[in-house]
């Protein structure tokens, strides 16, 4: 009997070792890149799906230039559905099992600061293209090498970008903060309280709600009485469109100023296509940014005709264009190879824009205020807001 | 003046669907002395079987968004119609596998086994559903009415003239009816109601039907409003449930009245400080126990040995 069992593990030992051996040789014409995102779970799956096709568009786009280095690229793509300990497994499925040479994601900033420590420990860099929450690039700045890079918003800096026209904008210089009670909207409430006070204002009014309330129309009726006539709201998307929904109840509009996260459809579903255009968020870009944003979005809408958030398309696109830059100047997949050669790249052509030293030892981010612009919903898509404060907006009113 | 006007209204729009969800406990306590704790996730099947009928019946997948065009009333009445039997349906499952076992074996297993039949059904929810929420068109339509310039959804009005309804029908139905006296010698005497031939279970099973059609009724009434997900539940049945305790769990006028008054106190009090809400409201109910044990509208219990 054991002799018997003895026998199989030998035969299973020599079968595994036999695919372990043929791996490599595999694998040495095929360069490997992670996808691990919520693409159909929470309110933000919508974010980490346009990301996926344009990130699977790069990838294309790549092959057909006859790939990198010689080798094809090969997407290798995990749903995470916003739950980190999903997330946490795809993580390692990715690094261990397939080997991939960076990861692109995830879309919620609580995943990411959940698996930070494993591509930060196996030495696999990953690059966030929708996660905005500060610490995601930060956690790992003092170390010797910083694996986690960032082609996305980042909050603080959009939420600078939307001071700034709030400050511009108001006429009566009354600006009031609104805010869920939630993590996201207690630290977005700091950092407005904070990036206001460099502007030398003090909010009219502060205010908070449940995440999950629909009437907030106690908190306006006190904005309204403080004169506030911009109302700058660190909230979710959903969160954002009860807040519409109340301004409606009251009929009043002062201007309301909110995060990325209004670029989900939620938004537009909740507060109705009308109402949702009443409020102005920050974007990396959108799909009249350029010509090769308007390009992308043609032949991603040709593809994927629902695909709404055109934002993060770019931003995945982009994330993957870096990683090929950095696999051509670190001339191979080694880790820490990689990561040095993301810490010093050259021109890189992305949708966005043209990166030109994206990112350093001590910058993880590719994007930052000065490269954002503000969007508004017209008619059931996201487009660019271009008004008189906008035009007037200077490199000075960017305080953060 | 307005401001205050608006908080009214917002109140009592907001205490019509605590009041809707109360009543909801009202009618099993009123047999059986006990209540489903899981109250709230039975709103959330309520909102999602309707709404992903709704969706289906218009050619889409069982989750996604409706366009107001799909949302007519007659559609809506349907869907309203069919969550209210299929989450009544559930009552029958809720009595059997949560209640039953320890109905009059005194103890509060049944607190838990509530709970815990809830955690089952809003995770099962969450298997076929999914955590994101759907946004519902009201069948109303979105306009704002406005009264003397506070603002109000034709959807708050009409959860308002339901509930109230609701709390009509039941106050006759219990007082009025040979159903309502049946239930009452069931709650008072289960041995004695059965001597006199009243089949006991059929009508503590009935009542439970009647408890969770009504979680059922308000999910679907309030979706267009709170939008449709499996997490809305918990949070707006802990109100309800603190609606019940303050106006009377043993009277649907006390379970009404509970829930406007939590309301309008919320909004009132949201006037001048959002994070004073919740203290006000359960210092009110600790208030309202010490004065009246009973609830504000509930019999004065008198213990009998």
């Amino acid at each position: 009997m054991n002799t018997l069992i003895s026998r199989r593990a030998l035969g299973a030992l020599l079968v595994s070792t036999g695919l372990t051996l043929s791996l490599p040789a595999f694998a040495q014409n095929e360069i490997k890149i992670g996808y691990n995102a919520d693409q159909s779970a929470t309110g933000a799956a919508e974010l980490g799906l346009a990301g996926l096709y344009g990130f699977q568009a790069a990838i294309e786009d790549l092959n057909a230039q006859g790939g990198v280095l010689g080798r094809k690229i090969v997407g290798v793509v995990r749903d995470d559905a916003g739950a980190p300990p999903k997330s946490i497994q795809n993580m390692n499925e990715l690094i261990d099992n397939e080997k991939v040479a960076a990861v692109v994601g995830p879309t919620n900033s609580g995943n990411a600061l959940a698996w930070l420590h494993i591509p930060q420990q196996k030495k696999v860099p990953v690059i966030s293209h929708v996660a905005t929450a500060t610490d995601i690039t930060a956690r790992y700045a003092k170390e010797a090498q910083n694996y986690i890079f960032r082609v996305s918003m980042v909050d603080r800096e959009q939420l600078a970008l939307l001071t700034a026209y709030a400050v511009k904008a108001s006429k009566t210089k009354k600006i009031a903060i609104i805010a869920d009670t939630t993590g996201y909207g207690q630290a977005a409430t700091k950092d407005l309280q904070e990036i206001l006070a460099l502007h030398g204002i003090t909010p009219v009014g502060i205010e908070k709600f449940g995440p999950k309330d629909t009437d907030m129309t106690s908190q306006l009726a006190k904005l309204k009485a403080a004169g506030a006539d911009m109302v700058l709201s660190g909230s979710l998307g959903d969160a954002t469109a009860q807040v519409l929904k109340s301004m409606e109840k009251m009929d009043y509009y002062p201007g309301l100023l909110s995060t990325w996260s209004s670029i989900n459809t939620p938004l537009v579903n909740i507060a109705g296509p009308k109402l949702s255009e009443k409020t102005i968020f920050a974007a990396s870009t959108t799909e009249d940014a350029n010509d090769r944003a308007v390009a992308l979005n043609k032949r991603l809408i040709a593809k994927y005709p629902n695909m709404p958030a055109f934002v993060s398309a770019a931003q995945g696109y982009d994330a993957v264009m870096l990683i090929a830059a950095a696999v051509k100047q670190a001339d191979g997949t080694d880790g820490p190879k990689l990561q040095q050669a993301l810490e010093n790249l050259g021109k890189v052509q992305g949708i966005i824009k043209l990166y030109d030293k994206p990112f350093s030892k001590e910058q993880h981010e590719a994007l930052g205020v000065a490269d954002f612009h503000l969007a508004q919903w017209k008619n059931g898509r996201v487009v660019k807001v271009d008004d008189a404060v906008v035009k007037g907006l200077t490199a000075a009113d960017l305080k953060r | 003046m307005t401001a205050f006007l608006q908080a009214l209204a917002s109140g009592l729009a907001l205490g019509a669907i605590y009041g809707l969800i109360a009543l909801g406990f009202n009618i099993t306590y009123a047999t059986t002395k006990t209540f489903n704790f899981g109250q709230g996730a039975f709103l959330v099947p309520g909102s999602l079987v309707g709404v992903s009928l709704l969706l289906l019946a218009a050619g889409k997948p069982h989750f996604g968004n409706l366009s107001q065009q799909e949302m007519t009333l007659a559609a809506y009445g349907l869907a309203t119609v069919a969550s209210v039997v299929v989450v009544g349906a559930i009552g029958v499952a809720l009595y059997y596998c949560a209640i039953k076992p320890f109905v009059g074996a005194g103890g509060l297993n049944w607190v838990l086994s509530t709970i815990g039949f809830g955690i089952i059904m809003q995770n099962t929810a969450l298997a076929i559903w999914g955590p994101a929420s759907i946004a519902v068109p009201s069948p109303l339509g979105s306009e704002v009415w406005r009264i003397a310039g506070a603002g109000i959804r034709p959807q708050e009005v009409l959860i308002a003239v339901v509930a109230v309804a609701v709390m009509i029908g039941l106050d006759i139905v219990l007082r009025k009816t040979r159903f309502g006296k049946a239930l009452r010698a069931v709650a008072f005497n289960p041995q004695a109601a059965a001597i006199v031939g009243i089949n006991v279970e059929t009508i503590v099973i009935l009542a439970f039907v009647i408890s969770s059609g009504l979680a059922g009724l308000a999910g679907i009434l309030i979706a267009p409003i709170t939008t449709a997900s499996v997490f809305i539940g918990l949070g707006i049945a802990l109100k309800a449930f603190s609606a019940a305790i303050v106006g009377g769990l043993t009277s649907p006028r006390g379970c009404m009245l509970g829930g406007f008054l939590l309301g309008v106190v919320e909004a009132l009090v949201g006037l001048w400080r959002a994070e004073m809400r919740e203290i006000t409201i359960f210092l009110l109910i600790i208030v309202v126990l010490v004065v009246r044990p009973g609830g504000l509208m509930g019999a004065r219990s008198v213990e009998k040995i």
